[in-house]
């Protein structure tokens, strides 16, 4: 019915991912359930045109489409590459300095020449007001007005392109940051001002501060960027909503991604997660690890209990040198390992990135110049890569220059063979990888055993099976079009809005009035910002959490709540639900011991429809003729077995295949092991049973 | 007198001989996998840990060793405590034996003279057994925020300073020992927190046991154990090699610390003598002080702990997993009796403070030999104040910690130092957060921020220290134990002295600045008084006249340095309106300062 109204209607829901090498297009149309698929070179210098590129590929244009949806790396790009806009911070007397203080941890401990985090707001633009609020929220200073009047002049003269305002104690009482922030706003219209309490109403004020930093740092390019896609898509027909994916994996508005840059940082690996997520509610599955493997790195997020794992905050930049983000992101953790991961002899052992070949030169299979071995090339000179089937074929592979970069670099100087040395530098990595994947679920409590991998990105399918193994996961799941899966799990993405609010108070002494008021305050907050879209949400949802934690512990633990306990005013149950969540993270609970509430968390979504997800055509247990392309050499831990290779895009749903096996399509390859059995699913994404060790 | 004494000392072993077949890929797994199972445990131990020392300030470690109690790998959180916990493990395998280590078991000790360290350090050993034998132990040491003792104030024995748990077993074949846990409930301030830390702790080593055996049980225990004597050799290989390029010689200084707190002014000696000899080094601690009656001594798993700290940074700095085959070319000579390898009953509740300038004297007696590897003097403090009162909001007993606070590390010959990081005895410890401290405890914390001129001047300048003002809402009583406050960070190689560290009172609205040291045991303040911690900054590395006159011009702009300072240390003069240089005057004045000095750049030393 539905369709009928929308008949004449745009139907079509797009969604771009760019990324470093590609920009990757999804196409959704509403009213034939039909989705596509595209894929061209990103163009750094003008995104958009690699945007309209990727939608011609799919097939689609800019005027029939209603809803725009977009992940970027520009917000990160703009930190980790320090362009963003000259930026000044104004903050409580006495404070200038917490920015550049940071923590004061030391973590490479041993090392005299340790470097700390480097402020994106130099020391001389860091200027401090009279006003101070106290930890109740009690003013015992008042804000001078006249005082930000001039220094709000006095920025404009400086040249200041983006100010940040963080004033002490704010997320108990945000006055004092409102009106410096609408003063110097005024004072100059043209300039980015963001005020802390806009992003985070947490307490630690480092971390607020670096928060409120970022954003106005690249407030002013990221907002830009964002008025660009808009005026092309404009000028292209389009009249739709723009619709951003924040770092939860959530979207939100262009025109609030234009305030809240900082809430997108991750929103290519957060759609991905999505993607998973949506996957697993599909199939029937509700724990998974979202496995993402690229040239440089891998990422993984963690789904449990259908539920993506969300996070409240995320370092940039290495854990040495960090810029701490506050705000609710995917738990998404990195590993300094991809296909492009350089290895090396290093005091007679062999080592495994992190540094990285890249694109450029790149492994030395690629015949552009580079010489030192990486991961690519030992996969190749095993024969999981098909020199010829590389990107499907339009790039060919030089697997001599992958022998001989093995053969000096690692085989030689280690007395193996360039076998041994190849298959050493991808059991390395797949054992890193997977000591990091376990490290994440411990964190959570959970034991990566348990779940199943989905392995997505060009590398992920290469290795999964592998890294399962030595995790001890029995199934992994390579979706279809494992290449464009960001943009696909963009598709699944909800309007999201998350809001927390430090206010610390002894459970047993809590007043459920005060806490029905923050959380009615913030619920308002997300209600407004969805009504303040241009899209109508199939149903608005509300979820509640508090981190909690035992009186006298540092460390909270944040503690989905569900409605009722609030209605009935139900102590006993959340003192109930923190100790068993408590028990499930830590292996440990304090029935008996008071627990206390640091801040109240909100989530309000606004549910979107969701495409459905297609099935491929049917067939029987035995691969079609046209899918089995050939036989291959490939090592499996001992020999090299004549392995079949089969074209991906020619499996039918239900077809079975026993390893060894290599299934390759257009950017990937999936890497099945003797003992392992795949079936293809009604939805064309294949199933990996993965056999004993 | 100290040549007399009967001398701890841990040779310089012999290189390692190929004792097993290597297999150089199992070895990196291997690596990869012990640094992982060190990394996992501390996340459980952190995430589960009742006090903010444990989980903000990271005051803990964790780590795997032999079935002997070498280390085989231990986070690097800790780095004065990079012995304490082999040596605790070799004497609970000593004090029960071989044969009286049994599955299911777990040791337990907080002895001082066992760990070296003080009497909050509660040290947690599984033995790991696989296929019925030993294979190794997982342990891990965390600070408990309070073992009963005498609360704030000086102790001069270690039965005032609480509770003392000899090496006993936690757990016996799988049985808690319920006594203990009872003994230990009634002799601590915050049973619960003990508890809960004690909880953390049991987790995290079980965590080792079992990731470490899923290790085992995935390779084999043969090739396991084989690849860990593999990376333990690698290690000793790598710190010959760097040793190799320090050329022999006898390398001696000689620093101070203020006083011991009880005996106010009257400097403590730190003199060590390092040798290195081919691939060998040796430190020599004979001439350092002798054990004072003040709280700050450690035992000696410290004196070593702080050599090999020393030893690592200078030869293997980043390479990972921390392990005993890196110390075998490291001999450590030291008398028993001193302030770093203290005799029972000497008082140790401070015993982290003197340690780091240890530290930081055997880098400066081998500036001379490796300039390029060394470090000027830094604030070489924690810095920190510990308050108790009765909250007024909640009307409880509140005891906590501010700080560490973070100060000035020293120049070195490339680089300046580093502004605001936490002291060498510690690592990945935070401070705590103004907003976090101001909501938990009754004080207002009015000012956080560096300190300018504080930093040593040099052509690397030192980095600065930091300033904070804490003001009391209610009653409260302050303790500090900070030293260094008139013994500053020295510079190297011409460089300048930092400022030194300081602790001051405001006291019905007047500051109070004369007290003869930093040390201000049991200072009771009523609301709106305040104190004000002040961290020293680094020492300053080569001479300042060198520094380029941009630099200067840039820490000026930025407000590091002083417009007087610039021109006063720098001979550099600038426009304090406009931050431009006066480059004539700075030319002429800078050629003066080099003839008034006779063209001799270290008689800047001697400021």
């Amino acid at each position: 019915m539905a369709g009928d109204k929308r008949r004449s209607r745009p139907s079509i829901r797009l969604a771009a991912d760019i990324g470093g090498t590609f920009t990757d297009i999804a196409v959704f149309d509403e009213a034939s359930g039909q989705l596509t698929f595209g894929k061209a070179l990103s163009t750094p210098h003008h995104l958009v045109e690699g945007i309209s590129a990727g939608i011609a590929k799919a097939g689609s244009d800019y005027a029939s489409a209603k809803l725009f949806l977009h992940g970027s790396t520009v917000a990160i790009n703009t930190i980790l590459e320090r362009t963003g806009a000259k930026t000044a911070l104004v903050t409580t007397e006495g404070f200038r300095d917490i920015y550049e203080i940071g923590r004061i941890n030391r973590p490479d401990a041993y090392n005299l020449y340790f470097k700390k985090h480097v402020p994106l707001v130099e020391r001389a633009l860091r200027f401090e007001v009279k006003e101070r609020i106290l930890s109740d929220g009690e003013v015992e200073r008042p804000l001078d007005s006249d005082e930000v009047a001039a220094l709000a002049a006095k920025l404009g003269e400086l040249g200041i392109e983006a100010t940040a305002v963080l004033f002490l104690n704010c997320y108990r009482n945000a006055a004092h940051e409102a009106r410096a922030r609408d003063i110097i706003q005024s004072k100059n219209p043209g300039m980015f001002v963001s005020a802390s309490h806009e992003l985070s109403q947490e307490y630690r004020e480092f971390e607020r501060t670096s928060t409120v930093v970022a954003n106005a740092y690249i407030g002013p390019r990221v907002k830009t960027y964002i008025g660009e896609i808009e005026q092309h898509a404009k000028n292209a027909g389009f009249d739709g909503s723009l619709l951003i994916v924040q770092s939860t994996g959530g979207l939100y508005d262009a025109t609030q991604a234009k305030e809240q840059c900082v809430r997108m940082l991750e929103s290519g690996p957060a759609a991905g997660v999505i993607g998973t997520q949506a996957l697993c509610h599909t199939i029937g599955r509700d724990r998974a690890i979202a496995f993402d493997m690229g040239g440089t790195t891998a990422k993984a997020g963690v789904i449990s209990s259908g539920e993506a794992l969300t996070t409240g905050q995320a370092l940039l930049g290495g854990y040495d040198q960090a810029l701490p983000v506050q705000i609710a992101m995917m738990d998404i953790f990195e590993v300094g390992t991809g296909g492009g991961s350089i290895a090396r002899v290093e005091q007679g052992s062999l080592r495994v990135g992190p540094r990285s070949a890249g694109a450029q030169p790149g492994p030395a299979c690629y015949g552009l110049g580079g010489t030192e071995p990486t991961v690519t090339d030992a996969n190749l000179v095993l024969g999981r890569l098909g020199a010829d089937r590389f990107l499907g074929g339009e790039m060919q592979l030089d697997i001599e220059a992958a022998e001989t970069a093995l053969r000096d670099k690692i085989a030689k100087p280690l007395g193996l063979s360039v076998t041994q040395a190849a298959d050493g530098i991808l059991r390395i990595a797949a054992t890193a990888m997977s000591y990091a994947v376990k490290g994440v679920t411990t964190e959570r409590g959970l034991d990566a055993g348990d779940f199943a991998l989905c392995a997505y990105g060009g590398a992920g399918p290469l290795h999964a099976a592998a890294i399962a193994r030595e995790i001890g996961i029995r199934e992994v799941i390579i979706p279809f079009a494992p290449g464009v899966f960001s943009a696909f799990g963009m598709l699944f993405s909800d309007l999201r809005y998350d809001f927390v609010r430090t206010g610390l108070t002894r459970l047993e002494d809590a007043s459920f009035a005060d806490i029905e008021r923050v959380y009615g305050e913030l619920e308002d907050q997300g209600r407004a910002a969805i009504a303040a879209t241009r899209v109508a949400p199939q149903k608005t949802v509300v979820k509640r959490a508090a981190d909690m934690r035992y009186v006298g512990q540092e460390h909270p633990v944040t503690v989905d709540l569900p409605l009722r306990v609030f209605q009935k005013q139900d102590r006993a149950a959340i003192k109930r639900h923190f100790d068993e969540l408590h028990l499930v993270r830590y292996g440990t609970s304090a029935p008996q011991e008071p627990a206390e509430i640091v801040s109240l968390r909100t989530t309000v979504t606004g549910v979107m429809r969701k495409p459905p997800q297609e099935k491929i055509k049917r067939g029987g247990a035995a691969p079609p003729r046209a899918g089995l392309t050939g036989k291959r050499k490939a090592f499996f831990g001992k020999a090299f077995v004549a392995t079949p290779t089969y074209r991906r895009a020619e499996l039918l749903a239900g077809n079975r295949i026993a390893g060894p096996a290599l299934i390759e399509e257009h950017a990937s390859t999936t890497v099945l092991w003797p003992g392992d059995r795949l079936t293809v699913d009604p939805y064309g994404n294949l199933i990996i049973s993965i056999g004993s060790r | 007198m100290a040549k007399k004494q009967s001398k701890t000392a841990r040779a310089a072993s012999k290189p390692a001989k190929q004792r097993h077949k290597v297999d150089p890929i199992l070895t990196e797994i291997v690596r990869n996998g012990v640094i992982a199972v060190t990394e996992e445990m501390k996340t459980n131990l952190m995430r589960t840990a009742y006090n903010m020392i444990i989980y903000e300030a990271l005051d803990f470690t964790t780590g795997l060793f032999t079935a002997e109690g070498d280390t085989v790998s231990i986070g690097i959180g800790l780095p004065s405590f990079t012995r304490g916990m082999s040596n605790t493990v070799k004497s609970m395998v000593a004090h029960f034996g071989r044969d009286g280590i049994k599955p299911g078991d777990i040791y337990v000790t907080n002895d001082a003279y066992t760990t070296g360290s003080h009497l909050n350090h509660f040290t947690f050993a599984l033995p790991i057994f696989h296929g019925g034998e030993l294979a190794g132990f997982a342990c891990c040491m965390a600070h408990w925020i309070d073992v009963g003792g005498t609360l704030g104030g000086m102790t001069t024995d270690i039965f005032s300073e609480g509770l003392q748990i000899p090496i006993v077993k936690y757990q016996d074949r799988g049985v808690v020992n319920d006594t203990l846990v009872d003994i230990i409930r009634l002799n601590v301030r915050l049973p619960s927190r003990a508890m809960g830390d004690l909880r953390a702790q049991v987790t995290a080593v079980k965590t080792g046991e079992r990731r470490f055996l899923q290790l085992l049980d995935r390779y084999g225990r043969k090739p396991v154990l084989d690849a860990i004597k593999t990376i333990m050799d690698q290690a000793d290989a790598a710190a010959r090699a760097r040793t190799r390029t320090i050329p022999d010689g006898t390398y001696e200084a000689e620093s101070f610390m203020d006083d011991d707190g009880i005996d106010i002014g009257k400097r403590v000696p730190i003199r060590v003598k390092v040798i290195v000899k081919g691939d060998t080094m040796t430190i020599d601690l004979s001439d350092i002080s002798r054990q004072v009656r003040g709280f700050y001594n450690s035992g000696p798993s410290t004196s070593i702990g702080c050599a090999q700290m020393a030893y690592k940074c200078i030869t293997s700095p980043t390479d990972y997993p921390i392990n005993d085959g890196a110390f075998r070319s490291l001999k450590v000579i030291v008398p028993k009796g001193t302030i770093v390898s203290a005799v029972r009953p000497a008082p140790m509740r401070w015993w982290m403070t003197y340690p780091m300038t240890v530290v930081d004297t055997v880098y400066k007696a081998l500036a001379p030999a490796i300039p390029d590897r060394v470090i000027a003097g830094h604030h070489a403090d924690l810095v920190t104040a510990t308050i108790h009162g009765i909250n007024p909001r909640t009307r409880e007993f509140f005891i906590g910690g501010l700080g560490p606070l973070g100060g000035g590390w020293g120049g070195k010959l490339t680089e300046d130092g580093v502004s605001a990081t936490v002291c060498a005895n510690d690592g990945d410890t935070h401070n705590s957060p103004n907003e976090q401290a101001e909501a938990k405890l009754p004080i207002v914390i009015e000012s956080c921020r560096l300190i300018e001129d504080s930093c040593g001047a040099g052509r690397h300048r030192g980095g600065l220290g930091i300033e904070s003002v804490v003001r009391a809402r209610s009653h409260l009583t302050v303790n500090t134990q900070t030293d260094r406050a008139h013994c500053h960070p020295w510079g190297l190689e011409g460089g300048l002295e930092a400022t030194g560290n300081q602790v001051h009172f405001r006291v019905d609205g007047q500051w109070k600045t004369d007290q003869p040291n930093a040390k201000t045991l049991i200072t009771h303040l009523k609301a709106g008084d305040a104190f004000r911690l002040r961290s020293g900054g680094g020492g300053g590395y080569g001479d300042p006249l060198e520094r380029p006159i941009e630099a200067v011009q840039s820490d000026v702009r930025q407000g590091y340095v002083s417009v007087e300072a610039a021109a006063k240390l720098y001979a550099v003069v600038i426009d304090p309106e406009t931050f431009a240089v006066d480059r004539a005057a700075t030319e002429t004045l800078r050629s003066t300062r080099r003839r008034e000095r006779g063209g001799e750049p270290s008689a800047a030393a001697s400021a």
